[in-house]
């Protein structure tokens, strides 16, 4: 592999960050931009649909309008592993598969929602519209695990099998935590979905306090 | 453990992205490795050692 290539990996560039930009992108080149923009909408668009502004559709409508700023988050996210020194073949495949599950949920979530709302289900049937979002969410759970397998680079392996045992270590400290306060009646239930959310917050956690802690010692 | 791959790339005027595409890795994995965040498997010690024409343990050391 000649050291001449600035793209190892010979990934495209993504749309929001030229090559130029990679050291000091500008607002619209930052992941955080994008992620922050993401939860605002969602958080807006939750709070509109609790408090009964908007009807089911138009709440999904918009949902599905927000969860476009998925592409720029994934592109510019690969930008920044590419610049960081991140960039695999399988991270770029990671972004990929996760991105399309992503989709995949939303849509999947809102057909199930609507559906649930308009049309008297039988038990079967139920079970049929519950599974349109859990499918894509296996795929989200199994793009996670293709890439800890398709991973050649053991470095970025490692840090993807110990940030994979911190969110599991979350799951399972806040779910003992507070499952016996839900037993002995001091806090409301919550269902069980929560597990994959806390689990994939926690790896992000941990991928983040790696990052920083190799951002201390880096020398380029 | 302790190693000598800053200095060895030093003294080739290698950066860490020099480095870790000779060795078909990616420049984190040269940091962490470097600063002593990581050590690398076996198979990988080998391919360092092979670069800088120098065996394991003049690279790697115990702390």
């Amino acid at each position: 592999m000649g050291v001449d290539q600035p793209w190892r990996f010979g990934l495209r560039k993504a749309r929001f960050v030229t090559e130029a930009s990679l050291d000091r992108p500008g607002l619209f080149g930052r992941p955080a931009t994008w992620g922050i923009s993401l939860f605002l909408s969602f958080g807006l668009i939750a709070l509109l649909r609790i408090s009964g502004a908007i009807e089911p559709p138009v709440g999904f409508i918009l949902m599905a309008v927000a969860m476009m700023q998925m592409i720029p988050l994934v592109r510019t996210t690969m930008a920044r592993q590419r610049a960081t020194g991140y960039a695999s073949p399988a991270i770029v495949r990671y972004n990929r598969r996760f991105l399309f599950a992503s989709f995949g949920y939303m849509i999947g979530l809102g057909l199930a929602v609507t559906i649930n709302d308009r049309v008297e289900l039988g038990q079967g049937e139920t079970i049929l519209i519950a599974l349109l979002p859990i499918v894509p969410i296996f795929g989200m759970i199994w793009t996670m695990a293709r890439y800890i397998m398709e991973e050649q680079d053991e470095y970025l392996r490692h840090r993807a099998v110990m940030a994979s045992l911190f969110g599991l270590g979350v799951v399972l400290t806040f779910g003992t935590f507070w499952g016996f306060l839900e037993t002995f009646g001091v806090v409301p239930h919550i269902w069980a979905w929560w597990t994959f959310p806390a689990w994939a917050m926690g790896m992000g956690l941990a991928q983040c306090g790696m990052s920083i802690r190799n951002r201390l010692g880096s020398d380029t | 453990m302790k190693n000598r791959l800053k200095v060895l790339r030093a003294e080739r005027d290698w950066s860490q992205q020099d480095l870790a595409q000779r060795l078909e890795v990616s420049r984190q994995s040269v940091n962490a490795i470097e600063t002593g965040k990581y050590d690398p498997s076996l198979p990988l010690a080998f391919r360092i050692a092979t670069l800088f024409d120098a065996r394991i343990e003049e690279i790697f050391s115990p702390e």
